[in-house]
């Protein structure tokens, strides 16, 4: 169409990209490209430097110069600023920076010629962060163009406002976006509705709901089909958060669809003869959210719905399909139907026999969806839903999981637990693992037939992705381990069947790791042989405590779920425990008892220190410290140790003394301290400065006799005399406190000598030592400033001075 | 809600991108070429669907161009669930709504008007007149949603920016 804008680097850089054969070439020319960009904006136009770079390009020829020579191009001429912008955009859309053109964004948008503004506009929008700060310096623009006579400026406005404004920003616009609901043009209108709602999205304070759903009603019933089209939209993202305030208007949501299916829109409407599709689809999920639960909106609802999927099952095209689909959906969420509902099967059961995959995508995922409270319609199915199973689309094998799942009862959980389980194992997607993970712990705790075949299946869900499992989950089967399901009937015989059960499942495991065991899987194998490990009739409790010591000792973290730490407490405690049970360390144990007592985990050091104690110095607690099967047994703590009066009573029998709290009287000497604190800090300010102490004091000080190597230390003190008597005590000046504190005032004689023009040389500071001393006051008072300024010149005079004057 | 538009040609070269969520650019880069990567592995007889990391994505190829579409659940239901802390995944996850039959055809409907603006679009089309792709685009999805699919409406507008583009540019010249 209109390529005749575009220069002719333009044309080499789109050529260039279409032709690279690999993302390197790729990000060559966009390197160089970069390059050439950054420099037009710098100089303007300088095609001397874009040149050669692009000549580089092998078949391309060397472009001209492509702008003026003088001034920056980009300023002057828009239509290089617009392909400035578009190539940047191009650099951006192929993962490189090009921050450098986004100033010139900002700037365009203010352009008057409507295709510039557009142009910045949209290079601003992709290009520009959440947190960037040139969004705020659109926003004055944006104010312009929205309340712009020119509709193509609003219009632009409203699409920036979309994609601009922050949370912080949306009350600048507010009102503006609001105002155009009212314009003229259905484009405008049916923008404004879609803005209004982003800024209520970011900020419902803002903009409040109220407010919305208020506008939403009006607009709905707008003149234009367009604008209600758009609305339907907003109508169907507030019903899901919250249908109440839209449930009224189901009917005029019902008047309109049943215009639509009976062709009252303008053709132009129309798609592939199907009037207006997706406006249809809209209304028909916005009624599916209204009437969820709820009976009487659904009665309202249950003519037209059957009405449009009729008709769209005539038509038998995609787009009247993804209606028919669009209706299964709605009949199976809103209240049962059983007329709609035999028809939404017989859709379902179309799709799930169809040669398109695409419908038979549509059939499965229809079927979870009426399944769950309509298991009949599944019954017919099976065959077609195994087919699926074992298709090689990778989707339609995850929807079909999908559907499994919410197909499970009491009688299939074993089968669809398997598949399951099947497809995890093969899987290497994330989300699909940690989904089909979740699934499987839900029916598996939901539908268990009994309870072996749960402990059997999470143990091997713990192997498979045990890293994806909920914690929780562990818990539970330890506690149905250690309590059985907790039944009124207490049936300790089938609870010890279970244990049994269990623990050779472990042991199994034990003698067979795999090469990764998962953390919570080797967390729960150590509880369960710890606590139950006696009762194996395939492995001896010694031999089981032996493979825990090789586990624990192999130096093969991924057999042991990683090695963290906690897990490995968790092992050593097992292996305690089983030692207690067995009555008798082996040695491989206490070698590895030993081992830990040097750990670098605190924790683990204690409890091999403790158990060794335990076990050298009193044996005999061991049942107590580890009791068997206790494991949710209440532990008694006695809070004021009772059991130890004994031991208290005989102490002081023998002469101990008794026990004597001491005084409460760490508040006093908290007080104290602070009043301490009080009198040693002192607590008012100091006394305001004297000027002599800086003007004068400093002057004497330096040429004062203190400055010698006799000086008292006390130097730039201030002699309280009058400045121009040298005083050729020393001792007495630093005594002289300011008796003439007077106001303190900046001495600004001598600031010009110091600050200004006139500073006398430095030169002249050792001259005032060669003269007599009578000449030395007067001197001084000319030398000082500089040896204010210039700490070490009178220093050198000073040597000098107390010479003189103690010749005198 | 439709999380992004792309244009993605079979050597993984992106001719167009529109995003309804800011992603940064190292996100955007990996995800185009992923999915760029999943669709080239599927064969014709397979669904036009695919998911990709919590995205339900339909894709659609016309000659050497992907049109491909990603949706994720409405921004609102998802801030409603974490706000309701409702459980991930298993019964109520949070649910992406979009039908994929649906914006399937709405892929072909944006071809259809692309084909009309242009007299035939071509991949070299959208390359030279990338600003007025995206022109289009925005009339037709906003905000992630589908406000109009009428072509005569989406190229009234875009045909009075050529217009006026025209006219100002004649006096430039």
């Amino acid at each position: 169409m209109s390529g005749m804008h575009l220069s002719r680097e333009f044309f080499e850089l789109i050529k260039a990209i279409g032709e690279s054969k690999s993302k390197q070439e790729e990000d060559r020319i966009i390197a160089r490209e970069v390059v050439a960009l950054k420099k037009k904006l710098e100089s303007g136009g300088a095609g001397g430097g874009g040149g050669p770079s692009l000549g580089m390009i092998p078949g391309s020829p060397i472009p001209g110069s492509s702008g003026a020579a003088h001034g920056n191009i980009l300023n002057t001429n828009k239509k290089k600023a617009r392909e400035f912008l578009v190539r940047v955009l191009y650099v951006e859309m192929l993962g490189h920076d090009g921050s450098f053109g986004y100033i010139k964004a900002v700037e365009l948008a203010a352009s008057q010629s409507i295709i510039h503004k557009r142009t910045g506009y949209l290079v601003c929008s992709c290009c520009l962060s959440p947190e960037h700060e040139f969004r705020f310096m659109l926003i004055n623009q944006m104010q312009r163009d929205l309340n712009s006579s020119n509709l193509l400026e609003s219009c632009g406005a409203l699409l920036a406002v979309t994609s601009l404004i922050t949370p912080d920003l949306v009350s600048t616009v507010s009102t503006q976006v609001i105002g155009l609901l009212e314009h003229t043009e259905q484009t405008v209108r049916k923008k404004a509705i879609i803005a209004m709602h982003r800024l209520h999205q970011l900020s419902p304070d803002a903009v409040t709901k109220q407010e919305v759903t208020e506008k939403v009603r009006r607009m709905l019933c707008d003149r234009d089909p367009a604008v209600m089209g758009a609305t339907l939209n907003v109508i169907e993202a507030m019903a899901r958060v919250d249908a109440q305030p839209f449930k009224d208007l189901v009917p005029s949501l019902v008047s309109i669809l049943k215009q639509i299916c009976e062709r009252r829109l303008p053709s132009e409407y129309d798609y592939h003869r199907i009037p207006a599709p997706w406006m249809q689809m809209k209304i028909v999920r916005i009624l599916s959210v209204v009437g969820k639960n709820d009976s009487n909106s659904s009665e309202g609802m249950y003519e037209i719905v059957g009405e449009c999927l009729r008709k769209a099952e005539e038509a038998g095209i995609n787009a009247s399909n993804a209606i028919v689909y669009e209706c299964i959906r709605c009949i199976t969420n809103i209240y049962p139907n059983p007329v709609l509902l035999d028809a939404a099967g017989a859709s379902i059961s179309r799709f799930l026999s169809s040669r398109s995959q695409n419908l038979r995508y549509l059939g499965v995922t229809g079927l979870a969806s009426i399944v769950e409270r309509h298991p009949k319609y599944a019954a017919d199915h099976q065959l077609a839903v195994i087919e699926c199973l074992e298709d090689e689309d990778e989707t339609l094998l995850r929807k079909t999981l999908d559907l499994l799942y919410r197909m499970t009862n009491p009688v299939n959980v074993e089968f669809i637990t398997d598949r399951l389980l099947h497809f995890l194992r093969r899987s290497t997607d994330p989300y699909l693992k940690s989904d089909l993970t979740l699934k499987i712990c839900t029916i598996g705790e939901r539908y268990a037939p009994n309870n072996a075949w749960y402990v059997r299946t999470i143990t091997e869900l713990f192997n498979i992705a045990g890293d994806l499992v909920d914690p929780a989950v562990a818990t539970n089967l330890m506690s149905l381990i250690a309590e059985g399901t907790g039944n009124e009937d207490d049936d300790e015989e089938a609870d010890m069947v279970l244990r049994k059960q269990a623990v050779e499942l472990y042991v199994n495991l034990l003698n067979n790791p795999s090469n990764r065991m998962p953390r919570v899987l080797v967390e729960t194998l150590a509880w369960v042989l710890g606590e139950y490990g006696y009762l194996s009739s395939v492995m001896p409790l010694s031999d089981i405590i032996d493979g825990m010591c090789k586990l624990l000792q192999s130096g093969n973290t991924a057999r042991l779920g990683g090695g963290a730490p906690s897990t490995r407490r968790l092992v050593l405690t097992a292996i305690m425990k089983m030692v207690a049970q067995y009555g008798s360390c082996p040695a491989t144990a206490a070698k590895v008892v030993d081992d830990y007592t040097k750990s670098s985990d605190p924790d683990a050091q204690k409890r091999c220190l403790e158990f060794q104690t335990i076990l050298t110095q009193a044996p005999h607690l061991l049942g107590e410290v580890f009791p068997v099967d206790a494991s949710l047994e209440d532990i008694d703590v006695s809070l004021d140790l009772s059991f130890l009066d004994g031991v208290v009573s005989d102490a002081i029998a023998n002469g101990a003394r008794p026990y004597q709290k001491p005084e409460d009287d760490d508040d006093d000497d908290i007080n104290a301290v602070a009043s301490q604190a009080a009198s040693a800090f002192k607590m008012t300010p100091y006394e305001k400065p004297s000027e002599r102490t800086y003007g004068q004091g400093a002057m004497q000080g330096m040429g004062s006799a203190n400055m010698g190597p006799a000086g008292s230390g006390n130097v730039p003190l201030p002699p309280g005399s009058s400045s121009s008597t040298v005083n050729p005590q020393a001792a007495a000046s630093p005594t002289q406190q300011p008796s003439n504190p007077g106001e303190p005032q900046l001495v600004l004689r001598n600031v010009a000598n110091v600050w200004g023009k006139q500073a006398p040389p430095p030169a002249q500071a050792p001259v005032p030592s060669v003269p007599t001393t009578s000449s030395f006051a007067s001197a001084t008072t000319s030398s000082t400033p500089t040896g204010y300024g210039g700490f070490g010149v009178p220093a050198a005079a000073a040597p000098a001075v107390p010479i003189k004057t103690a010749e005198q | 809600m439709i999380s992004f538009i792309l244009m993605v040609n079979k050597q993984g070269q992106t001719r167009l991108s529109s995003y309804y969520e800011w992603m940064d650019m190292q996100e955007r880069v990996a995800l185009e070429s992923e999915i760029i990567r999943k669709c080239l592995s599927r064969s014709e007889l397979q669904c036009s669907f695919l998911e990709y990391r919590g995205f339900k994505v339909i894709y659609r190829r016309y000659a050497s161009l992907f049109f491909i579409v990603g949706t994720k659940a409405d921004f609102d239901v998802r801030k409603l669930s974490k706000l309701t802390g409702v459980k991930k995944g298993g019964d109520k996850s949070v649910e992406n709504y979009e039908n994929e039959l649906g914006l399937l055809e709405f892929i072909h409907t944006l071809v259809e008007t692309m084909d009309r603006w242009a007299g035939s679009i071509c991949e070299l089309d959208i390359m030279y007149q990338l600003e007025q792709v995206h022109f289009l685009v925005d009339e037709m999805v906003m905000n992630g949603y589908i406000v109009e699919t009428n072509k005569s409406n989406v190229l009234r507008p875009i045909d009075l920016i050529d217009r006026e583009s025209k006219k100002n540019e004649g006096m430039f010249r």
